[in-house]
C-alpha cells in the first residue's frame, strides 16, 4: 500500500519500469490473492494514464519531446510493448482505451529520426498474429484492432500481414454480426489494401487469382447489403489507384467481373448502384476490350443504356454526368466482335 | 465498474433480429426509426431499438462505423451506451437500454410546459455534466447537448443518449424531426439549431468542448422556460432569419410578459446559465469545472426526480403517439423548407453574437448592423443591380472588414440584417441566386417585422437613389472590368517571363489561335480581293478584246 501513495515525480524510464514490473507481475497469474490483483491492476491503470499524458500532455502541459523520444525508448528496449499487448485482456476498459493511445503515439515517435516501432515490429512480427486474433474475441476486438491498424502504418508490418494466411481471415471478419466489430475489421481491411500503394499493387498482381476469386463470391456476391457495399467500394478504390493500373487491365478484361458487376449496377440500392458505375465505367472505357465483353455489352446495350439513363446522383454531379455520358457513347458504338 | 468493463454488454445481447419482438414505434426521424421491443432470450427484457436506414442515411458510411465503434467503448452511468448493433439488410440495428420515462424534452412538454422546478432541474443537469465530463475526458465531443437527448429510466436514473449513432429517441414535438437526421449527419455544422453555439452556426471557427457547454446552457434554459430561446420556429433554412423575426415581434415575449415571467430563479442558477453562455468559448467553464459550481451544491438525488417528475407520466409509447397526431400538419410543410435545406447557405447566415441577459433569464442574439455606405451612393446602386439585374456577387468579406469600411445606418442593437457588400466583376450564375434569396430573406423580415420604419424608408431611398446613379455605375464598372482585364493580362505576361512559359492558359491559346485565324482571314481577303480585282481587269480586258 505504501507504494502507491508515494508522490515522487518518476522520471518517464521510471516509469515505464514500474508499469513493466506490474505488467509481469499480474502477467504472472497463478496464486496471488484477488484482493491483491486487484490493488495492482489499478495501480497499473494508473501508471498508463501517466505514460498517456506524457505522450500527449495534458490540459496544462504540451507533451515534451525529450520525455517522449525517453519513454519511447524504453518501452521498446526491453519488450514492455509485447507485455502490454499480451496483458491487454486483463486490463479494466478505461487502461484498455489508455493503452491503444499509446501504442498509437508511440507508432509515430522518432527518436534520433528512426522510427524505433518499425524497427522493432519488423523484429516482432508475430504481435500481429496476436492482435488479428483479437478480431475473433468480442472484448478485445476493438482496442487490437486499433492498434493494429496503427501498426499497419509501418510498410514493412502490412506486407507481412498481407502476405501471410492472416489476410484471409479479413473476408469473414468484415461479415462478422456484430456491426462495430465487423466495421473495425472492414477499416483494417481498407487500410491494408489501400494505404502502401507499391506494397499493394505487389501483392494483387501476386495474388491476383485467389484473390478476386474469393473477393468476387465472398463479397461482392454477399448475401448481406453491407458486405456488398463495402466491397463494391473498396474494389472501387483499388482499381481506380493508378499504381494498380496493371490489375485494373486485368480485372476488367474479365466477363466473369464484367457479369457481377452488371449484377451489382441492377441492384435496388442506389449507393451500390452508385459505386457500382464507377467500375464498370473501366469495362466500358476500355480500348482493348476483349470480344466476349464486347458481346456481352452488345447483347444487353439497350438495357445497360436505359439503366443509365435513369442513373442519376442526388446531387449534382459534373464528373460523373460526363463520365456517364461517354460510357453511353462508346456502348451505344459497340458492335459485335467475332470470337478469336 | 471492473464487472462492467470485463463483461462486456456487446457479448451478451443476441445479434440477430429474431430474438427481438417489437412492441411499438416510440420515435421517428428521417433515416431512423426508434422501437420499444422485448428481447426474448434476455428474460424478455424490454430495449429500446434504434434502426437505421443505412441506404438513405446521409452520412458517410465510414462515419457510422467510427461512432459505433466509439460508442461501444463508453462507459459511464450517465452516458447511454448501446447494448449491441448488428445490420439487418440495409438497416442498422443498435439495441439499447429502454429508458421507459423518456427525454427531458418529452417529459416537459408533456407534463411541465412552463419548465420544471429548479430543484429537478439541479439533478438533471448535474447528472447530464458527470456524463458530459466522462465524453470530454475522452476526448470526444457530444455535439447535440439539449433535453430531447436526455433520458431518464423509472428509477430517475439520467442519461445523456445520441452520441454519434447510438439514439435520438423519446423525443416529441418540433424539434425531433431535425435532430434524428442531424444526429446521423456529422458534417460541418452539427447539433440542433437552437441549441447550437454561435462559434459552431460561424462554422468556419471550429467546433470545440466549450460548444458543448454552451448547448449544455441553453438546454438548461430549456428545462427552465419549457422550451429553449426561440424554439417555437420550424427549424428550416430560412431558420437564422425566423430566429431574428422571433426576437422581435414573436409570441415568446408576449408570453414571458404572462405567466411564466413570475417564475423566479436562484443567482446561483442564473449565474451557471451565465457561465455557460459566454460569448468568448474560452471564458466558458469547463463540463469538470462547472460541476463544482454552487448550483449543484446540495443537489437532490434520483428518488427526488422519481416523486417529482415521473409520477403520474404518461408512456413514453402514448407521448410519441400524441406528438405524431400534433405533428402531422406541420410535417409537410417542413418537409419544403427542408429540401432546399443547404449547409453551405447556412454558414452564410451570421450572428455576430448572443448577449445572454441574465436578469430576465433569456438569451438574446446580436446580428451584425445593416451597413449602408454614405459616402458613396455608387456602391448602394451597385447593391440593388445586383440583386435585379443579377450580375455582381457579394463579396464574402468579414463584417468587420465591412463595419471599417462603411458606418451603420441604425445603431439599433436587434438590427436584423445581414450585412452584404457589394463586389463588381464577373457574374456566376450560382451566387447570384443566393444573393437574391438573400435579399428576398432580408426584405421578407423588413415586411413582416415592423421592426422599425426607418429601416424600410431607408431602403426606398436608396432604390431612388439608385435609379439615378446606373449609368454611372455602369460605366465604372465597364471601366474596371478593362483595367482588371488589362492586368490580367499583365500578370500573364509577368508569368511567362518568370519561366512560367508552358502554363500557358487554354483560354490564352485560344484567343492566339483567333487571333493568328484572323490574320490569316485578312490576308485571304485581301487575296481575293486582289484576285477580283485581277479578274476585272481581265474581264475588262477581254471585252476591250472581244469589242
Amino acid at each position: 500500500m505504501k507504494g502507491l501513495f508515494k508522490s515522487k515525480p518518476r522520471t518517464p524510464i521510471e516509469l515505464v519500469r514500474q508499469t513493466r514490473d506490474l505488467l509481469i507481475y499480474i502477467d504472472r497469474d497463478a496464486n496471488i490473492r484477488e484482493s491483491k490483483r486487484e490493488e495492482k491492476v489499478a495501480e497499473l491503470g494508473k501508471c498508463i494514464r501517466e505514460l498517456k499524458s506524457i505522450l500527449y500532455g495534458s490540459s496544462e502541459a504540451e507533451p515534451v519531446p525529450e520525455a517522449c523520444a525517453q519513454l519511447t525508448q524504453e518501452f521498446f528496449r526491453e519488450d514492455t510493448f509485447r507485455l502490454l499487448v499480451i496483458c491487454l485482456p486483463k486490463l479494466n476498459l478505461e487502461a484498455r482505451k489508455d493503452a491503444t493511445q499509446i501504442v498509437a503515439n508511440l507508432q509515430r515517435q522518432q527518436v534520433h529520426s528512426r522510427l524505433i516501432a518499425s524497427e522493432y515490429l519488423e523484429n516482432n512480427k508475430d504481435l500481429m498474429d496476436i492482435l488479428i486474433s483479437g478480431y475473433e474475441n468480442a472484448d478485445m476486438a476493438l482496442h487490437y484492432g486499433s492498434m493494429l491498424r496503427e501498426c499497419i502504418r509501418h510498410q514493412v508490418v502490412a506486407r507481412y500481414v498481407l502476405e501471410s494466411e492472416h489476410l484471409k481471415k479479413f473476408f469473414d471478419f468484415i461479415q462478422l454480426p456484430n456491426f462495430d466489430i465487423a466495421a473495425d475489421a472492414a477499416a483494417t481491411f481498407k487500410e491494408l489494401l489501400t494505404r502502401h500503394k507499391s506494397t499493394v499493387a505487389e501483392f494483387l498482381s501476386k495474388n491476383y487469382d485467389w484473390f478476386f476469386t474469393k473477393y468476387n463470391s465472398k463479397l461482392l456476391e454477399s448475401n448481406n447489403y453491407i458486405t456488398r457495399r463495402q466491397a463494391v467500394k473498396l474494389l472501387g478504390d483499388m482499381l481506380l489507384d493508378r499504381s494498380n493500373s496493371v490489375v485494373m487491365t486485368r480485372y476488367v478484361s474479365s466477363r466473369d467481373n464484367l457479369r457481377i458487376l452488371m449484377n451489382l449496377l441492377r441492384e435496388s440500392s442506389k449507393s451500390i448502384q452508385m459505386e457500382a458505375f464507377h467500375i464498370f465505367k473501366l469495362f466500358a472505357a476500355n480500348q482493348h476490350k476483349p470480344p466476349d465483353i464486347v458481346n456481352i455489352l452488345v447483347a444487353n446495350k439497350s438495357k445497360l443504356l436505359r439503366l443509365l439513363a435513369d442513373l442519376k446522383t442526388d446531387k449534382e454531379d459534373e464528373q460523373f454526368e460526363a463520365d456517364k455520358a461517354q460510357v453511353m457513347q462508346e456502348i451505344d458504338a459497340l458492335e459485335p466482335k467475332d470470337q478469336p | 465498474m471492473a464487472e462492467e468493463c470485463n463483461g462486456q454488454a456487446t457479448a451478451h445481447y443476441p445479434l440477430d433480429p429474431n430474438s427481438y419482438r417489437i412492441l411499438s414505434e416510440i420515435g421517428a426521424g428521417v433515416s431512423a426509426i426508434v422501437y420499444k421491443a422485448i428481447c426474448v432470450p434476455m428474460k424478455s427484457s424490454i430495449v429500446a431499438i434504434k434502426s437505421i436506414d443505412l441506404d438513405h442515411s446521409r452520412v458517410d458510411f465510414d462515419t457510422t462505423r467510427q461512432e459505433a465503434k466509439t460508442m461501444s467503448l463508453l462507459s459511464h452511468p450517465n452516458v447511454l451506451q448501446a447494448h449491441c448493433s448488428f445490420t439487418v439488410d440495409h438497416r442498422l440495428w443498435v439495441v439499447m437500454p429502454f429508458m421507459s420515462a423518456g427525454s427531458l424534452q418529452s417529459i416537459v412538454s408533456s407534463s411541465f410546459p412552463s419548465g420544471l422546478p429548479e430543484p429537478c432541474i439541479a439533478v438533471v443537469l448535474k447528472e447530464t455534466l458527470h456524463g458530459l465530463s466522462y465524453l470530454h475526458d475522452q476526448g470526444h465531443l457530444h455535439r447535440d447537448i439539449k433535453a430531447g437527448n436526455i433520458l431518464i429510466d423509472s428509477n430517475g436514473a439520467v442519461k445523456l443518449g445520441d452520441f454519434g449513432v447510438s439514439a435520438s429517441i423519446y423525443e416529441s414535438g418540433a424539434s425531433r424531426s431535425l435532430s434524428s437526421s442531424s444526429s446521423l449527419l456529422l458534417t460541418d455544422i452539427t447539433g440542433t439549431p437552437y441549441w447550437m453555439a454561435p462559434e459552431v452556426i460561424h462554422s468556419h471557427n471550429g467546433y470545440s468542448f466549450k460548444a458543448d457547454i454552451w448547448s449544455f446552457g441553453i438546454t438548461a434554459l430549456e428545462l427552465a422556460h419549457g422550451r429553449p430561446p426561440l424554439s417555437h420556429l420550424p427549424p428550416s433554412k430560412s431558420l437564422l432569419m425566423k430566429i431574428t423575426k422571433r426576437f422581435r415581434f414573436s409570441d415568446y415575449e408576449n408570453r414571458s410578459n404572462g405567466g411564466s415571467k413570475d417564475k423566479k430563479f436562484s443567482k446561483a442558477f442564473k449565474d451557471m446559465v451565465a457561465q455557460c453562455l459566454h460569448q468568448d468559448p474560452s471564458k466558458r467553464p469547463t463540463a469538470q469545472k462547472l460541476l463544482k459550481h454552487s448550483f449543484f451544491k446540495n443537489c437532490r438525488n434520483a428518488e427526488f426526480l422519481m416523486k417529482n417528475i415521473l409520477n403520474g407520466l404518461p408512456t413514453v409509447e402514448d407521448r410519441f403517439k400524441q406528438s405524431k397526431l400534433a405533428r402531422l400538419p406541420s410535417l409537410s410543410s417542413k418537409r419544403e423548407d427542408d429540401l432546399g435545406d443547404d449547409d453551405s447557405e447556412m454558414k452564410q447566415r451570421r450572428i455576430s453574437g448572443w448577449n445572454f441577459n441574465e436578469d430576465g433569464f433569456e438569451l438574446d442574439p446580436v446580428f451584425p448592423s445593416y451597413h449602408i455606405c454614405r459616402d458613396n451612393a455608387n456602391h448602394q446602386g451597385a447593391k440593388l443591380l445586383k440583386f435585379e439585374g443579377q450580375l455582381c456577387i457579394p463579396d464574402r468579406r468579414t463584417d468587420s472588414d465591412v463595419s471599417s469600411i462603411n458606418s451603420p445606418v441604425q445603431g439599433n442593437n436587434n438590427g436584423v440584417h445581414e450585412s452584404r457588400q457589394v463586389a463588381s466583376g464577373v457574374s456566376s450564375p450560382g451566387q447570384v441566386e443566393e444573393a437574391t434569396q438573400e435579399t428576398l430573406a432580408a426584405r421578407d423580415v423588413n415586411g413582416g417585422g415592423g421592426g422599425g420604419p426607418t429601416v424600410a424608408s431607408s431602403e426606398r431611398v436608396v432604390v431612388g437613389d439608385s435609379g439615378v446613379k446606373i449609368k454611372n455605375l455602369l460605366a465604372g464598372l465597364v471601366e474596371l472590368r478593362n483595367s482588371l482585364d488589362e492586368q490580367r493580362r499583365e500578370v500573364r505576361e509577368l508569368i511567362v517571363r518568370l519561366g512560367g512559359g508552358g502554363e500557358v492558359s487554354r483560354e490564352e491559346q485560344l484567343l492566339q489561335t483567333v487571333e493568328r485565324l484572323k490574320k490569316e482571314l485578312d490576308e485571304e481577303r485581301m487575296k481575293k480581293f486582289e484576285l477580283l480585282k485581277q479578274l476585272d481587269l481581265m474581264k475588262i480586258s477581254a471585252s476591250n478584246f472581244s469589242e
